[in-house]
């Protein structure tokens, strides 16, 4: 795990230019200790965000917001771009293992490529992938295909060279929430409106197994109509476990009265190993999960009041074991290669880049 | 069953005065054939309403009126109709393709944001008071005299009752269905052979008469109504006992409000004079869009079939067609990706009877945020929803020697959509 100190301080003191650090003796700056995360530095848009990505190599933060362009921060620099060329919100990224290529999917069902290089990205490649919206777009391990999925019920398979349709796999009755490919590159999964995971078999082109994660769904009798879907998907790194990320218990959906969750099965037998839940008086949804590279887990969400929290839980652990309130809802959470920084997309329309570890206290010269 | 009394002191006295412009009776057709050879039956019957009520306040924005791209717009983008120049959200792609069946007004401003003073003004087309809503008034304008249906029946799934008929009688309150579940007790008891069931009703009718010698007509009218109302649904219980065709629920879908509509179609195909059929689901404080997804994709498919059954049995001509809310909802999109209550610049759609197709009438600002052009309000729309009917609205309902004007005289009709 490298640790790159200079981004961090550079991150750390955006608008204090005057100030120099008040490093205590003795204490290790670069500890990672959830506990001490604390923000350090704060990314602009104007309008409310609706989701976020950092790049494998830690230079691009890119956000989808409630307009139609994609906003891109350089890192170090915190000098933004604009991607213009979707025609709806974008709600999920991926990017390639060098970061240089940035993929995203919009909720008009479009999927784009973009060369992060360019100093004025142009889409390089646009696939229509779903009728409806694409809501999620993942890159295969070998990266060399894109996993799609969207409101035709739909998870497709696309050749990221050409763009053609590999694969389709039909069998979610309900909207499909997100897709991720386990790490042995062999297989996917899916989670639908109603909780079902399917997992999908490259090589045979068929569903292997389902997975019931229906506690993530709830039906609201008043209004008629059901509430539910993965917010969120993730395995964790040796892909023993799924981690996904959504609401339970629903109360009153259609006033945002529902328990956020975040739910682990373990990949070999699908059977459910936590479910996760903040304190009972936030109510709203889980937006994110990582797996930590030391082994624990970080959730994001969002409270129907509008305010926001990151968790944290160790390893075998049933309960999150710190709470980090947050000024805005968290609507989007990724892990810096530094494994030391979160970035959080909030709905008071700023990236926040927090820094997990003692924080370096400054002072005015 | 529900069942709504409505009844006021002023209810029994109603005079029923021909002064309907096209209000007619006409002979009855009964068929639950479902079939366009119903067509030729009910051509040139009396008028009715179809109404589809989106209870809790449809977005404006992801329904009739969508501004995509703009701050507010929302994730979903806008799709030609069959109406060149018209745009309508890409939430309703069946409905997009039948825009030439219906119109739209933009421009309606309630200046209330509440649920109930929402819905009581786009019902009754008054502010406040006790008046009759638009289906009651129908009901007692429009029913044939020997209507064999209720005038105006409500399928819903779930209850909210409403003083519908005000003063003009129990007969035309609204008849409330839970679904497509057969009302209760709607057969007669077992064991009971019908001609002792008829000997019954005639000795109540008989209690009745001397009841009303000492007290009046109304304290028994009420009562009256809701076994006369029973009585019709008895003799039409196969409505509910006929399983819809598949063929059908393939079409409408297999939900409720899919099963709902078909039994409005049964309904208005046998004269019934106004259906209200409720889809819940539209109050989204939180997760607008995906509601929106779910609650439209739910409504387009099985309205547009519903308009297309209509066309096709050459009902639609003679068929006001309401598509209405409370309110709309807020351009701002607040924290829980929600919106919120508006009945500031909102839209419906109507289309059928006297109606113009094709037309928009008004127009909101850039952002969806105030009436641009053409600002209308609950009482200008419940007088062009009775002058399309034939029903001139600057009359008034005659009760007992008092007059009560049957629309708001402070209102109009909104002419340029009335064909």
């Amino acid at each position: 795990m490298s640790v790159n100190n200079s981004e961090a301080v550079a991150a750390s003191k955006p608008v204090l230019n005057d100030a120099v650090e008040a490093r205590k003796p003795g204490v290790d700056y670069d500890a990672i200790d959830p506990v001490k995360t604390h923000k350090v530095a704060e990314l602009k848009h104007t309008v409310p965000l609706t989701s976020c990505r950092v790049d494998p190599t830690g230079r691009f933060i890119v956000a989808g917001a409630e307009d139609l362009d994609i906003h891109v921060w350089d890192y170090e620099s915190k000098t933004k771009r604009t991607l213009k060329g979707h025609t709806s919100w974008v709600r999920s990224f991926d990017f390639s293992a060098d970061g240089n290529t940035l993929y995203s999917a919009c909720w008009g069902g479009d999927i784009k490529a973009w060369n992060l290089l360019d100093t004025e990205p142009k889409s390089k490649l646009t696939i229509q992938a779903h009728q409806g919206s694409a809501r999620w777009v993942r890159l295969s391990p070998d990266q060399t295909k894109l996993a799609t999925c969207g409101n035709d019920l739909l998870v497709k398979l696309w050749d990221l060279e050409n763009g053609k349709l590999l694969q389709s796999f039909a069998g979610h009755e309900r909207h499909v929430y997100a897709v991720e490919f386990h790490p042995d590159g062999k297989h996917l999964v899916s989670q639908d409106l109603m909780g079902v995971i399917h997992v999908w078999d490259l090589h045979s082109g068929k569903k292997s197994r389902s997975i019931d994660a229906s506690v993530m769904t709830g039906y609201d009798k008043k209004f008629a109509a059901d509430m539910g879907g993965a917010r969120d998907l993730q395995f964790s790194p040796d892909g023993s476990e799924l981690a996904t990320a959504g609401i339970t218990n629903v109360v009153n959906s259609f006033a945002g009265v529902q328990d956020p969750i975040i739910m682990l099965f373990d990949w070999k037998t699908g059977q459910e190993k936590a479910k996760l839940k903040p304190d009972k008086t936030f109510q709203g949804i889980a937006w994110g999960v990582r797996y930590h590279p030391d082994g624990f887990l970080i959730g994001a969400g969002a409270d129907r009041s509008g305010k926001g929290e990151l968790w944290f839980r160790k390893p075998d652990e049933s309960e999150f074991y710190h709470t980090m309130k947050l000024p805005a809802a968290a609507r989007g959470l990724d892990l810096l290669n530094d494994a030391r920084h979160l970035i959080v997309a909030h709905s008071h329309g700023a990236v926040h880049i927090y820094r997990m570890t003692e924080e370096e206290k400054q002072k005015q010269v | 069953m529900q069942r709504n009394q409505g009844c006021q002191q002023l209810d029994h006295r109603v005079a029923r005065r021909q002064f309907l412009a096209g209000a007619a009776g006409g002979a009855l057709a009964f068929s639950l054939s479902g079939s366009p050879a119903v067509a030729e039956q009910v051509n040139g019957q009396h008028k009715r309403i179809l109404q589809v009520y989106l209870q809790g306040g449809v977005s404006q924005l992801e329904s009739w009126d969508p501004k995509p791209g703009t701050e507010f717009g929302g994730p979903f983008r806008a799709i030609p109709t069959s109406v060149p120049g018209m745009h309508i959200s890409e939430l309703l792609p069946y409905t997009a393709q039948r825009m030439h069946h219906l119109s739209i007004v933009r421009s309606i401003n309630l200046k209330t944001n509440d649920h109930t003073q929402g819905r009581l003004f786009m019902e009754k087309g008054r502010r406040a008071g006790e008046y009759p809503y638009v289906g009651s008034v129908a009901s007692r304008y429009l029913a044939p005299a020997k209507a064999e249906l209720p005038g105006y029946i409500h399928i819903s799934t779930r209850g909210l009752n409403d003083s519908t008929a005000a003063f003009l009688g129990a007969r035309h309150a609204q008849l409330k269905f839970l679904g497509v579940n057969p009302p209760k007790n709607l057969s007669l008891p077992k064991g009971l052979p019908p001609t002792a069931a008829e000997r019954r009703m005639a000795l109540r009718q008989q209690f009745n008469s001397q009841f009303q010698a000492g007290h009046g007509k109304a304290m028994t009218e009420t009562f009256d109504a809701s076994f006369q109302q029973a009585e019709k649904l008895m003799s039409r219980k196969t409505f509910f006992e006929k399983p819809p065709a598949d063929k059908d629920l393939e079409r409408y879908g297999k939900h409720d409000f899919g099963r709902n509509c078909l039994l409005a179609r049964t309904l208005l195909e046998n004269n019934a004079t106004c259906v209200k059929v409720t889809h819940h689901g539209y109050d989204s404080h939180a997760e607008n869009f995906n509601f929106h997804l779910e609650q439209l994709g739910e409504f387009d498919k099985t309205f547009s079939m519903l308009l297309d059954d209509l066309h096709e049995r050459g009902m639609l001509e003679s068929t006001l067609v309401m598509i209405y809310s409370e309110f709309g909802r807020t351009p701002k999109i607040n924290v829980r990706y929600g919106r919120d209550h508006w009945g500031t610049a909102w839209s419906i759609a109507l289309g059928g009877c006297g109606i113009q197709p094709g037309a928009i009438i008004g127009k909101t600002n850039e952002k969806g945020t105030a009436v641009a052009e053409r600002e209308v309000d609950a009482g200008h729309l419940f007088h062009t929803y009775l002058q399309a009917l034939g029903i001139d609205s600057t009359r008034d309902h005659e009760i007992a020697g008092r007059s009560v004007p049957i629309g708001d005289p402070a209102a109009q009709p909104i002419k340029e959509l009335l064909a």
